[in-house]
C-alpha cells in the first residue's frame, strides 16, 4: 500500500529524518516506537504533507502514486488519514458541517456526487457509536472546548466517517486515561479490515496492548534501528529506551 | 409670502415641461431647488412633503461635506454629476427582473439563489413579503393584501405619503432628523422612494418583510428611505438586501432607515449588503453612506440590527439604537468583510437614556487584500440611565499582511450604576487550522470559507435562515482569490 | 505682568518679538526650532473639544484663566519630606534648580550646560522625539522652556539609587511653567526614575515635556506621582523611544489636579522590546484627568502591556484614550490593553476610547475596558461579616488598586503611594 524509501526530511534546516525505509501492506498494522525527539511526529507530518517539513531525499509511493507530489488535501482524498496528536480547535465550525465538507470534497475529487443528507446523517449516527461519542459533540464546533479524551475520540470518529485506506495514529494514546484508551482502541480495531492499513506511532507500549500490531519498529535519531514483531514492544517496555540509545548512540 | 414664492416655483416647473420629457425617466444630472420640485411634482407629493425636501436641501447647503472622516481618502463626490431620479421607463414585469442585468443573474447563479429570488419577487414563496426598489422607485410590493388583513401596512414610501400621510408626518424624521448629518440632509431633499411599514398594536407580523434594493442605471445615486413603526406589543422581522451591477464609476447610496418601537414592541432588522465593491484595482463601486437608527421609545421595547456587509467600495454605516424606554434593549450584530481595495468603517451607537436598558454589540471584521476595516462605535450611558448594561465584543480577522483592521470604541459613562464591558481581539487564520482541514481532504480555499463562517457564526445565527445561507455563500465568494 | 495663554498665542503672532527670546541663555533651543514652534502655535491655535484628541478634555477654560508671567525668583516652596533614599533632583517653577547625590555613570545637569558637555547626545535627541510640531503644548514648551533637565545614564551603568525628580511650584505666584526634560539611558544601562509633581496649593499651568531614550538592552523603570492640588493644570507630554531588547516599565499615579492631561507615547524602534504602561487615577472634586497613551509597534517581536484603573468621585471626569498601532512590519507583536473604572458618584463621568490600529496579520492584540460600580455582592459579604459600609467600600477599592500599587518595587515609595492613595479616598 505504502512504500517509503530512504526518506530524509528537515525542519528549519535541521535534519530530523535520516533515511527511513518502510513498507506497509494492506491489512497490516505497524507500530513505530521511539524516545522523545526521535522523529516520530516528523514522520507523520511529512506523510500528511505539512508545509514546514522539507523532504530532502527519498520517495514515498502510495497505491502506485508519488505521495510527496500531492497537496495535503489530495493525499487525504487519496486515502491518507492522520489522527493528530494535538487536534486543533476551529471555533464556530460544527463537526457535522466540517465532515460533510470533507466527505463531499473527497467525493467530488473522485468524480462522485455529493452524499445525500439523509445518508450522511445515518452514517454519522452509525459511526458515533463506534467511539461512544456523544451526539452533542458532533454538533459542537470542531474540537472547541473538547477535553483531551474527547478530541482523540473525535479523531477516530472522523477516521470512521472518512474511511481512509491508510491511517496514521500520531500518539493517539497521549493524554488518555485507561477507559478512553480502551474506547479509542476498540474503535480502531473495529475499523481494521484486510483492505486498510494503520501506522500507530507511540511512545509507550500501553496502546499496543489494545491495538495489536503486526510489526513494531524502533525509531531513534531519525532512523529505524530495529524492527520486529509485537514482542519487541514488550521488550522495550521492560528495558526502556536507554538500551537502544546506548547501542546506537555512536552509529 | 413664502408660499407664493413656492407656488411660483412649482408652477415654473411646468415650463420645464416634463410632460413631454416623460419618455426619459432619468433626470438630468445636477441638483438645485428646481430638481427637487420636479421630483416632488413627479411623485405627485403633497405640499408638506415638498416643504420637508426644501428645508432639508437648504439645510444641506449650509453643511460641510465630511472629509477625511475615517481613515481613507476617497474621491470627492461631485453632487452635480449625479442624477437624482431614475425610474424604469416601463415598470418591469416581475419575471423579467433577472433579465435586466446578466451580471446580476450571474451573481445569483453563483450564489445559487436565482430561483429563490424569482420566487420571492413573484410571491410564490410563502413566508416573505418583498418591496423591490429599483434605482429610485419601488416597483412592486408583494403580499400586501394578506398583510392588510392583519392591519399591517407594507408599501412603498411614495404610496405611504399618499395614503397614510398622518403616519408619515408623525414619524418621518423622528429618529433621524434632516439636520442629523450631511447625507441625512441630502437624503431628506432628494429621497426617491423606499419602504414603509406599520405594525399595529398587538400584531405579530406573520411573515418576514423584505426590501430589495437595486441600483441599476449608471450616473445615478440612490437615496431611499425606510420607515418602520412597531406599535405597542407588536413584532416584525425585516430584511434588506442590496445589489448593484458592475460599473467603473462610483455611485452614491445615501439611505435613511428609521425604526420606532413602542411599548413592548420588537423589531429585528437584518441586512445583507452586497453593493458592487469595485474591481480588484479599486475602480468603481458604491459609496455606501447610510444613516440607520432605531428609537426604543416605549418601555420594554427592543430593536435588533444584524448586518452582513460584504459589498461597497466605501461603507460608512452605524446602525444605532436610542434606548429611551425603561427596560428597552438594543442589539447590534455585525459581520463586515473587506477585500481588495474596499474600505469599511462601521459600527453602532447605543445611547442609554432609560432605566435598566441593555445593549449588546457583537462585531466581526474580516480584512483581506489591501482593504481597511474599522469598527467604530459609541456606547453612551446618560445620567439617570440607572442600571444600564452594555457588553461589546469586537473581533478582527486579518488575512495577509497588506490589509488593516482597526477598532475605535468610544465609551461615555455618566451614571454610576452602569456596567459596561468592551473586549476586542485580533487574530488570523491559523496555519494549523488550515492544515487540519487539508488533512481531511478540504481545499485551502474551502477551508478559509469554513473557518471564516465559523468565526462569524454568532452573528450569522441571528439572521433568518434563508438570509443566513445567502450570507454564508457571500462570505465565501467575497474571499475568493484572497489567498495565494 | 499678567498673561493668559491666549495672550501668549498673540505674542506668538509677533514672531520677531518672540524670537528675541532666543537670546535667552536659559532656553536650550536654537533660533530655528523656536521659530518653527511659534509658527506652529500660530497656525494651529489652541485646541477645542472639536479636536478629536481633545474631545473630552475641555482646555478652553484654562486658556481664559489669567496666569502670571513666570517668576524667576520664588518666594516660598513647600519642600516635600524626603522618604525615599534617592538621588534628589529639584525642578522649581519649571527650571532645574539643584541635584543632591551622585552615582557612577550618571550625569545630571541643566540642558544648557549639557549642550556643551554632551553636545552629540543632546543634539541627536532633544526635540527629535517630542517634535515642536507634534502638538501646540510641546511647541509652547519648546519656545518657552528654561533650564531644562538633562539626565544621562552612561552605557552599561547600573544606578542603584533611584533618580527622584521633584517638580515644585511656588504657591504664591500663579504661572505658566514649562519644564523640559531629556533622559538618555545608554545601551545596557539600568535606572529607576521617579517624577514627583508636588505643589500643593500652587496655581499654575504646566506644559511639561519629556523625552526618554531607552538604549539597546537598557532597563528603565519610570514612576510618576501627580498630586498637585485643585489648582494645577497641565498638558504633560512624555515621549519614549526604545531600542532593541530594552525594557521600559512605567507606572503613573494621579491623586489630584484640576486638569491633568498626560500624553504618554512609546515608540518601539527595535525588536524584542518590552514596554509596560500602567496607571492608577483617583478623580476628586471637579478634576478632569485625561490619559492618552500611544504605543507604536514599528518592528516585529515586541510585547507591550497596558493597565489603567480609575476611580471617579464627585464631579470628576476620567478619560482614558489608548491607542495601539501595529505597523506592517511588526509581525509577532503581542499587545494588550486594559482599562477598568469605578464610578463613585452620580455626577462623575468616565470616557474611554481604547483603539487598535493594525496592519500586520500575525499578531496578538486585544483590549478590554470595563466600567462599573463597587461589586455589590462583595460589599454585602463584607457587611455580613460586620464591616461597616464605608470601610467595606474602602477595602474593595484598595483591592481594586492594589495590583497597580504593588508594581512599585521600591518599598519606601510603595508605602508613600499607598498612603497617598488611602488619603485620596477620604
Amino acid at each position: 500500500m505504502i512504500t517509503i524509501k530512504n526518506l530524509r526530511a528537515s525542519v528549519e534546516g535541521k535534519e530530523i529524518l535520516k533515511g527511513i525505509d518502510l513498507e506497509i501492506k494492506a491489512g497490516e498494522v505497524h507500530a513505530i516506537m521511539g524516545p522523545n525527539g526521535s522523529g516520530k511526529s516528523t514522520l507523520s507530518n511529512v506523510l500528511a504533507g505539512r508545509a514546514d517539513y522539507e523532504v530532502t531525499e527519498g520517495e514515498v509511493t502510495f497505491n502506485g502514486k508519488n505521495l510527496l507530489e500531492l497537496a495535503p488535501e489530495d493525499r487525504a482524498r487519496e486515502g491518507v488519514f492522520l489522527a493528530f496528536q494535538y487536534p486543533v480547535e476551529i471555533p464556530g465550525v460544527s463537526n457535522i458541517n466540517f465532515l460533510k465538507t470533507a466527505i463531499n470534497e473527497t467525493r467530488e475529487y473522485k468524480g462522485q456526487a455529493p452524499m445525500e443528507a439523509k445518508d450522511f446523517l445515518a452514517l454519522v449516527k452509525e459511526k458515533q457509536h463506534l467511539v461512544e461519542l456523544d451526539g452533542k459533540l458532533a454538533n459542537r464546533s470542531v474540537n472547541e472546548g473538547f477535553s483531551g479524551g474527547e478530541k482523540k475520540r473525535n479523531e477516530i470518529f472522523q477516521m470512521a466517517m472518512l474511511n481512509p485506506s491508510f491511517s496514521i495514529l500520531d500518539e493517539t494514546d497521549s493524554g488518555l486515561d485507561i477507559d478512553a484508551l480502551k474506547i479509542v482502541a476498540s474503535g480502531v480495531n473495529k475499523l481494521r479490515t484486510k483492505d486498510n492499513a494503520f501506522l500507530v506511532i507511540t511512545h509507550y507500549q500501553r496502546l499496543l496492548d489494545y491495538i495489536i500490531p503486526d510489526f513494531v519498529h524502533v525509531l531513534y535519531n531519525g532512523k529505524i534501528v530495529k524492527s520486529g514483531g509485537k514482542e519487541l514492544a514488550l521488550e522495550l517496555e521492560e528495558k526502556g529506551y536507554d538500551e537502544i540509545k546506548k547501542q546506537f548512540e555512536t552509529v | 409670502m413664502a408660499n407664493e414664492i413656492l407656488e411660483e416655483h412649482i408652477n415654473s416647473e411646468y415650463k420645464w415641461g416634463f410632460t413631454t420629457d416623460i419618455e426619459s425617466d432619468t433626470f438630468k444630472k445636477g441638483l438645485n431647488e428646481d430638481v427637487i420640485r420636479l421630483l416632488s411634482h413627479k411623485k405627485n407629493e403633497p405640499e408638506w412633503m415638498l416643504e420637508f425636501r426644501l428645508k432639508s436641501y437648504r439645510y444641506w447647503l449650509t453643511m460641510k461635506e465630511p472629509s477625511n472622516w475615517a481613515y481613507f481618502p476617497y474621491p470627492k463626490i461631485d453632487f452635480q454629476e449625479i442624477s437624482y431620479y431614475s425610474a424604469p421607463k416601463v415598470k418591469p414585469e416581475l419575471a423579467s427582473l433577472d433579465e435586466v442585468d446578466p451580471e446580476l443573474l450571474k451573481t445569483f447563479e453563483k450564489l445559487g439563489i436565482s430561483l429563490e429570488e424569482q420566487k420571492r419577487l413573484t410571491g410564490v414563496s410563502s413566508n416573505i413579503a418583498v418591496d423591490a426598489v429599483f434605482d429610485s422607485i419601488s416597483v412592486k410590493t408583494t403580499f400586501r393584501e394578506t398583510l392588510a388583513e392583519k392591519g399591517i401596512i407594507f408599501c412603498s414610501f411614495s404610496e405611504a405619503v399618499q395614503e397614510h400621510p398622518d403616519l408619515i408626518k408623525k414619524y418621518m424624521g423622528m429618529v433621524v432628523p434632516y439636520t442629523d448629518n450631511y447625507y441625512a440632509a441630502l437624503n431628506g431633499a432628494v429621497f426617491s422612494d423606499g419602504s414603509f411599514c406599520y405594525i399595529p398594536k398587538g400584531v405579530r407580523c406573520p411573515m418576514e418583510l423584505s426590501t430589495y434594493f437595486r441600483i441599476n442605471s449608471s450616473g445615478t445615486g440612490q437615496f431611499e428611505r425606510t420607515l418602520i413603526v412597531a406599535d405597542e406589543e407588536s413584532y416584525v422581522s425585516y430584511l434588506e438586501g442590496c445589489t448593484a451591477p458592475q460599473r467603473d464609476e462610483n455611485q452614491l447610496h445615501a439611505a435613511i432607515v428609521e425604526i420606532i418601537a413602542h411599548k413592548n414592541a420588537e423589531v429585528k432588522y437584518s441586512t445583507v449588503q452586497n453593493w458592487y465593491p469595485g474591481d480588484k484595482n479599486g475602480v468603481g463601486g458604491i459609496f455606501n453612506f447610510v444613516t440607520k437608527r432605531g428609537l426604543c421609545v416605549g418601555d420594554y421595547s427592543k430593536i435588533s440590527w444584524t448586518q452582513v456587509e460584504t459589498g461597497s467600495a466605501i461603507t460608512w454605516k452605524y446602525p444605532s439604537v436610542i434606548l429611551k424606554g425603561d427596560n428597552s434593549v438594543g442589539e447590534f450584530y455585525s459581520v463586515a468583510l473587506t477585500n481588495n481595495h474596499q474600505q469599511a468603517d462601521t459600527g453602532t451607537k447605543m445611547i442609554h437614556l432609560g432605566k435598566n436598558t441593555k445593549s449588546t454589540i457583537i462585531s466581526k471584521g474580516i480584512s483581506a487584500g489591501v482593504s481597511n476595516n474599522s469598527y467604530r462605535g459609541l456606547v453612551q450611558i446618560k445620567k439617570g440611565a440607572v442600571n444600564a448594561r452594555n457588553f461589546s465584543q469586537c473581533d478582527s480577522l486579518l488575512m495577509g499582511d497588506k490589509c488593516g483592521a482597526h477598532t475605535f470604541p468610544y465609551i461615555e459613562i455618566k451614571d454610576k450604576t452602569a456596567v459596561v464591558e468592551h473586549e476586542a481581539t485580533t487574530s488570523k487564520i491559523g496555519e494549523d487550522q488550515l492544515f487540519y482541514c487539508n488533512q481531511r481532504g478540504i481545499s485551502t480555499e474551502k477551508a478559509i470559507g469554513l473557518i471564516v463562517n465559523g468565526y462569524c457564526r454568532e452573528v450569522l445565527n441571528k439572521l433568518p435562515m434563508e438570509f443566513a445561507i445567502e450570507a454564508q455563500k457571500l462570505l465565501a465568494i467575497s474571499l475568493e482569490g484572497s489567498v495565494g | 505682568m499678567s498673561i493668559s495663554l491666549e495672550n501668549k498665542i498673540s505674542t506668538a503672532q509677533n514672531l520677531t518679538a518672540a524670537l528675541s527670546r532666543v537670546g535667552d541663555k536659559n532656553n536650550v533651543f536654537g533660533f530655528d526650532m523656536i521659530g518653527e514652534a511659534l509658527q506652529f502655535v500660530e497656525i494651529e491655535g489652541l485646541p477645542t473639544n472639536k479636536h478629536e484628541e481633545f474631545k473630552y478634555c475641555n482646555v478652553d477654560a484654562v486658556f481664559r484663566k489669567e496666569f502670571k508671567e513666570i517668576n524667576n525668583s520664588f518666594s516660598e516652596i513647600n519642600m516635600p519630606p524626603v522618604v525615599v533614599d534617592a538621588i534628589n533632583v529639584y525642578i522649581i517653577n519649571g527650571r532645574f534648580e539643584s541635584v543632591s547625590g551622585k552615582a557612577e555613570g550618571l550625569v545630571i545637569c541643566d540642558l544648557v550646560a549639557a549642550q556643551k558637555t554632551h553636545k552629540e547626545v543632546v543634539e541627536k535627541n532633544l526635540g527629535a522625539h517630542a517634535k515642536p510640531t507634534s502638538s501646540v503644548f510641546v511647541a509652547l514648551n519648546t519656545a518657552y522652556c528654561q533650564k531644562g533637565l538633562f539626565v544621562y545614564v552612561e552605557k552599561n551603568a547600573k544606578i542603584d539609587k533611584p533618580v527622584y525628580i521633584h517638580y515644585l511650584t511656588d504657591p504664591i505666584s500663579v504661572s505658566v511653567i514649562n519644564p523640559r526634560t531629556l533622559i538618555v539611558c545608554g545601551a545596557g544601562s539600568n535606572v529607576q526614575i521617579i517624577d514627583d509633581y508636588y505643589s500643593k496649593g500652587a496655581n499654575f499651568f504646566s506644559t511639561h515635556t519629556s523625552e526618554i531614550v531607552v538604549g539597546e538592552n537598557a532597563q528603565v523603570k519610570h514612576y510618576k506621582i501627580q498630586n498637585e492640588g485643585d489648582n494645577a493644570f497641565g498638558v504633560i507630554t512624555t515621549e519614549v523611544v526604545q531600542s532593541s531588547n530594552s525594557v521600559y516599565d512605567a507606572a503613573t499615579f494621579i491623586f489630584s489636579g484640576s486638569l491633568v492631561r498626560n500624553n504618554h507615547h512609546v515608540r518601539l524602534f527595535g525588536q524584542n522590546i518590552e514596554a509596560h504602561l500602567n496607571g492608577l487615577i483617583i478623580g476628586r472634586h471637579n478634576a478632569l484627568i485625561d490619559n492618552h497613551t500611544y504605543i507604536d509597534h514599528a518592528m516585529p517581536n515586541c510585547n507591550t502591556n497596558e493597565l489603567y484603573k480609575g476611580i471617579a468621585y464627585e464631579k470628576s471626569s476620567l478619560v482614558f484614550n489608548g491607542k495601539i498601532m501595529v505597523r506592517r512590519d511588526a509581525q509577532k507583536t503581542n499587545a494588550y490593553q486594559s482599562s477598568k473604572n469605578i464610578l463613585m458618584s452620580d455626577d462623575a463621568s468616565i470616557y474611554t476610547k481604547p483603539q487598535l490600529e493594525i496592519y500586520a496579520d500575525d499578531v496578538k492584540c486585544s483590549h478590554g475596558t470595563s466600567t462599573g460600580k463597587v461589586d455589590e455582592d462583595a460589599l454585602f459579604y463584607l457587611k455580613a461579616r460586620g464591616i461597616g459600609d464605608e470601610s467595606a467600600r474602602k477595602l474593595l477599592l484598595q483591592a481594586f488598586a492594589q495590583e497597580l500599587i504593588d508594581k512599585i518595587e521600591i518599598p519606601s515609595l510603595h508605602d508613600k503611594v499607598l498612603e497617598l492613595f488611602e488619603e485620596s479616598l477620604k
